[in-house]
């Protein structure tokens, strides 16, 4: 139903007629496929709705002004920036796409080691501003190409990076935001006019309300700006880049180093992201380009670092002899970066890693050592580029398997994991038949280390119908292995209980249904209680868990 | 192909935001990070590649319309070939710019046009030129005097061919009768096609009209064939593009150089050399149908193979345009050899260089847009700190000769040839 003429003028006269758009050909384009792009709960060709306008605010004060008349009119909304992931993307048929492309600025603060960013700066321009006065910034797995407030505001946001610099809700400091009604709140020390550069205070923090640990994917309003946390980079104040696209590499000078570690088995890897936990050496450390799978990964890293290269080439470098002979001893891998910042301290990580290698039985893979994979692992990984790796040889992909917590736990369950996945490959064509182990991820999720943040690359091709619905089969069975060990919903399922399969809200009676058999289900009647404050018309998407309280009265009486 | 032939990659898209961004590895700044003209203007998911690939599935499955916003949207793309490189760094099997190009043909098909597009497609028609109001027999004036061979009656070393911006234009005919002379002076014996010169069509390529382009086309290969002509040298981009990339699919064989790999070559061999010293600070401007779309074409017959499974690969081996073979070393060697010269680059250069805004003949149909395309680039080329911004292709320096910078600043446009020309 388009929207009557008075809401819609409403709108546009908070940003002029050339922000907005009612036009179906222009909506259209805001919906998404969740099997061509992250959803969360298992790929579908199912379209997500098609928003009535879609509207492009310039201010906070305009977002301010658009939530108010939505608030007026009970018309839903939703606001996303890069529009990658299905959880941007508006889920009902009165709905209102806010796209926060107008708003992109970043201003960074060197001396109290911040950024300050408006929804759609990019990770790989945040960084970019950052290296320039000798600072980095977290950029979690998702990769430079998202959001930076999105993925530190709404989302999880671990990565690479995590061990040294923390878990996502660990850099989030001053924040502004609109919440659901239309009032702006201003949190940690920007509350109380001291700046951007505390989470926690003078002021009320609200962080955990607005993200808590997985964040709330904007359904708790919008985020308009935060102040980002950054971290000493002793690198150069620019990517010194050199080859030819798409096989970029960079050379950071001395101090600044990338290996590919391996070891004889899970246990000897295990206890080696042990020893980096402990030893705080690591910059960087995630298990990369297994995501092409145990099989396939020499090949492809071949393939991707080298500009003549194609996908055509794959089947003929598999049965090159130092190939294999490479692959197959990155069985048990990982990368890690190394970061000195000074002579002295990179000769400790240096020889820290030394040891550690001595102690696990370990070694460097000497393939990865090659200037050329060097250079493009480092720059990869320190920028954390682009996705291009997640999609390169079959277009779309699902995480399963999200063997995330403890790293000896997770090994317990690796081999059946990897057994599990490769005789699906065998007996299916659905997924990518990569050799089973794809798992890929952080060494931490959470600074200094403690939790291991895998998934295991399941490829497939979001235009062929049988493959989309192989991958849905195939997530069915990883959930019960999953199941059977206690992790929790799959990686591919984290969503699966605040978004429908047709792409649409759930509503709070479907919520009800689901959440009052919840082994806590006072967990999701304190989060009704506070979507009820901040905002009683539920109009933002159904991404918080909640439960009626009156629906739990009803079932224990 | 028809448009529904690019169903698989509608639907492949990955949303990666590739083909909004220069190469994310060289990314410097916040303010020169993006690289789509059309979305970087009008804001709207529409007018990047993956609203693209978005709305033509849409129209083809009846969801929405190719209505006057639809149809604006499809033809204020500027054909600049940037979204193609940013996914091909993403992706080895979609082609972005095919599919702009496609749809933008699927409108034209419909008879949904911009009113800019129509005088140039009449005049093309009518008087083989893409820019109104010009005449077929005038398009050689500027070569009177020059002592050009019709290569149709005496031999030559290399067909100069003008391109209707350099032949027209009263601005830019100086700037090929130097580029003649030029060539000339350096013992090359030049040669032309006469009353046969005629638009190349490389633009109603980018703009849509198929049919348009393949007749202009057809009717120059026949033209050299006859004439037996054995190398093109053009001073202009487009014309270059069309005759290295599109005409080869039509049949022709003709080698062809633009005057910027022409002069290097006789830098090197000694032909050309500079006496007079130019004390100046540019930055070159990669146009985009020389840099990114100036890579040749290479045949190809094959088709889609799935090995492992799912994994996509194409049988045989399949040439991908990425544009890292574009004619990028050349002016910059020219530039460098030039006494006095220095080059100062901007962010966005070689294959991931901002596009001018003429592209697709937007600066006709949408001067507005066209414009603020342009007014991106002077403020880019101004903060490198240059003096003069340098450029290949007579339709770029055109459409900057008005552009200004975001505090409203003009900045001198140079032609590269008119540089090397001071220079002698």
């Amino acid at each position: 139903m388009a929207f009557p003429r008075e809401v819609y003028k409403a709108l546009e006269d908070i940003v002029g007629k050339e922000n907005i758009s009612e036009n179906i050909g222009v909506c259209e384009t805001y919906r998404c496929v969740p099997s061509q792009s992250s959803a969360h709960y298992g790929p579908t060709k199912n379209w997500t709705p098609r928003p009535q306008a879609v509207i492009l605010p310039k201010t906070a004060e305009e977002v301010q002004n658009i939530v108010k008349v939505c608030n007026k009119y009970g018309v839903e909304f939703k606001a996303s920036t890069t529009f990658w992931s299905t959880m941007g993307y508006i889920g009902g048929d009165y709905a209102l796409q806010i796209d926060m492309r107008r708003m992109k600025s970043i201003k960074i603060d060197a001396k109290n080691m911040c950024a300050i960013v408006e929804p759609f700066a990019i990770a790989a321009t945040v960084q970019a501003e950052a290296m320039k006065v000798g600072l980095n910034l977290n950029i979690p797995g998702v990769g430079c190409s998202s959001s930076t407030l999105a993925n530190f505001s709404t989302w999880v946001a671990f990565g690479p990076n995590s061990i040294s610099m923390g878990y996502g809700n660990e850099n989030v400091l001053g924040m502004e935001w609109v919440l659901p009604t239309g009032e702006i709140l201003r949190t940690g020390s920007l509350a109380s006019d001291d700046g951007w550069f505390c989470g926690e205070g003078p002021g009320p923090s609200l962080r955990g309300l607005f993200r808590g640990s997985f964040g709330a994917a904007g359904s708790a309003g919008v985020c308009t700006k935060i102040a980002v946390r950054l971290h000493p980079w002793p690198g150069p104040a620019d990517f010194p880049t050199y080859g030819l696209a798409p096989a970029y590499k960079a050379d950071f000078g001395p101090r600044i180093k990338c290996y590919t570690l391996c070891f004889p088995d899970w246990k000897s890897w295990a206890r080696s992201i042990q020893y980096f936990y402990e030893s705080d050496i690591a910059y960087s450390g995630h298990r990369q380009f297994n995501m092409f799978g145990r099989n396939l990964k020499g090949a492809m890293i071949e393939i991707i670092s080298n500009h003549e290269r194609q996908l055509s080439d794959l089947e003929e470098l598999l049965n090159d002899p130092y190939i294999k002979e490479q692959t197959e001893k990155m069985r048990h891998d990982y990368q890690v970066i190394i970061a000195g910042f000074s002579d002295a301290d990179l000769e400790y990580k240096e020889k820290a890693i030394d040891y550690i290698l001595e102690q696990t039985g370990g070694w460097k893979s000497e393939m990865m050592l090659q200037k050329d994979k060097h250079d493009y692992a480092l720059l990869y990984l320190t920028r954390l580029g682009h996705k291009n790796l997640n999609y390169v040889y079959c277009g779309a992909y699902e995480g399963v398997l999200g063997l995330t917590g403890n790293v000896w736990r997770a090994i317990e369950v690796a081999d059946e994991a990897i057994a599990l996945k490769r005789k699906w490959e065998l007996e299916h064509t659905s997924i990518a038949a990569s050799g089973g182990d794809s798992a890929m991820g952080c060494l931490s999720g959470l600074g200094g280390g403690g939790t291991t943040g895998w998934e295991f690359f399941t490829n497939f091709d979001s235009y062929e119908q049988d493959s989309v619905d192989g991958t849905c089969a195939f997530v069915e069975t990883t959930q019960a292995l999953m199941n059977k060990y206690g992790f929790g919903p799959d990686f591919c399922r984290w969503n699966s209980d605040v978004r429908k399969m047709n792409g649409y809200n759930y509503t709070q009676e479907e919520q009800n249904e689901m959440f009052k058999k919840a082994a806590q289900p006072w967990v999701f009647i304190y989060q009704y209680k506070i979507r009820e404050l901040i905002n009683p018309k539920n109009l933002c998407g159904s991404y918080v868990r909640t439960l009626d309280p009156k629906v739990l009265e009803e079932q224990q009486q | 192909m028809a448009l529904q032939d690019y169903r698989a990659m509608m639907e492949r898209c990955s949303n990666c935001a590739c083909c909004k961004f220069i190469p994310f590895d060289k990314v410097k700044s916040l303010r020169f990070a993006e690289n789509c003209p059309s979305i970087g203007y009008y804001n709207f998911m529409t007018y990047s590649a993956r609203g693209r690939f978005q709305l033509s599935q849409s129209l083809l499955d009846g969801r929405a319309e190719l209505d006057e916003t639809i149809t604006n949207a499809i033809h204020s793309c500027t054909s600049c070939g940037y979204c193609d490189i940013g996914c091909k760094i993403t992706r080895y099997n979609l082609e972005p710019l095919e599919h702009n190009l496609e749809q933008k043909a699927y409108a034209v098909e419909n008879g949904k046009i911009l009113e800019g597009q129509k005088p140039l497609i009449e005049n093309l028609k009518k008087e083989h030129s893409m820019i109104p109001g010009t005449k077929k027999e005038n398009r050689t004036d500027w070569a009177k005097d020059l002592g050009l061979k019709d290569v149709f009656k005496e031999k030559a070393d290399v067909c100069f061919f003008a391109g209707c911006k350099y032949s027209y234009d009263p601005k830019l005919q100086k700037v090929a009768q130097n580029a003649v002379k030029l060539l000339q002076n350096a013992g090359v014996v030049v040669g032309y096609l006469g009353a046969a010169d005629n638009c190349c069509a490389g633009r109603a390529h980018q703009m849509g009209f198929f049919a348009d382009f393949k007749d202009r086309a057809n009717a120059n290969i026949k033209a050299f064939e006859t004439a037996g002509v054995t190398t093109i040298v053009t001073p202009c981009s487009d014309c270059y593009h069309a005759f290295k990339r599109q005409y080869p699919k039509l049949g022709s064989n003709v080698k062809v150089l633009h005057i910027v790999e022409y002069i290097d070559q006789l830098i090197q061999e000694g032909k050309i050399k500079f006496t007079k010293t130019v004390p100046m600070t540019v930055t070159y401007h990669d146009p985009c149908h020389l840099g990114r779309l100036g890579e040749p074409y290479v045949p190809w017959n094959g088709k889609e193979k799935k090995i492992f499974n799912q994994i996509q690969i194409w049988e045989p081996r399949r040439p991908r345009y990425n544009g890292i073979y574009g004619i990028y070393d050349a002016p910059r060697n020219i530039l460098k050899a030039i006494p006095g010269v220095k080059l100062v680059e901007m962010e966005r250069i070689r294959e991931y260089s901002w596009c001018c805004g003429a592209g697709a003949a937007c600066n006709e149909s949408n001067p507005a847009f066209s414009q603020w395309t342009a007014n991106e680039r002077i403020t880019e080329a101004k903060a490198t700190g240059a003096d003069a911004l340098v450029t290949a292709c007579p339709w770029c320096k055109d459409n900057f000769v008005n552009a200004v910078d975001e505090n409203g600043n003009k900045m001198e446009v140079l032609d590269i040839i008119d540089l090397v020309q001071q220079a002698i």
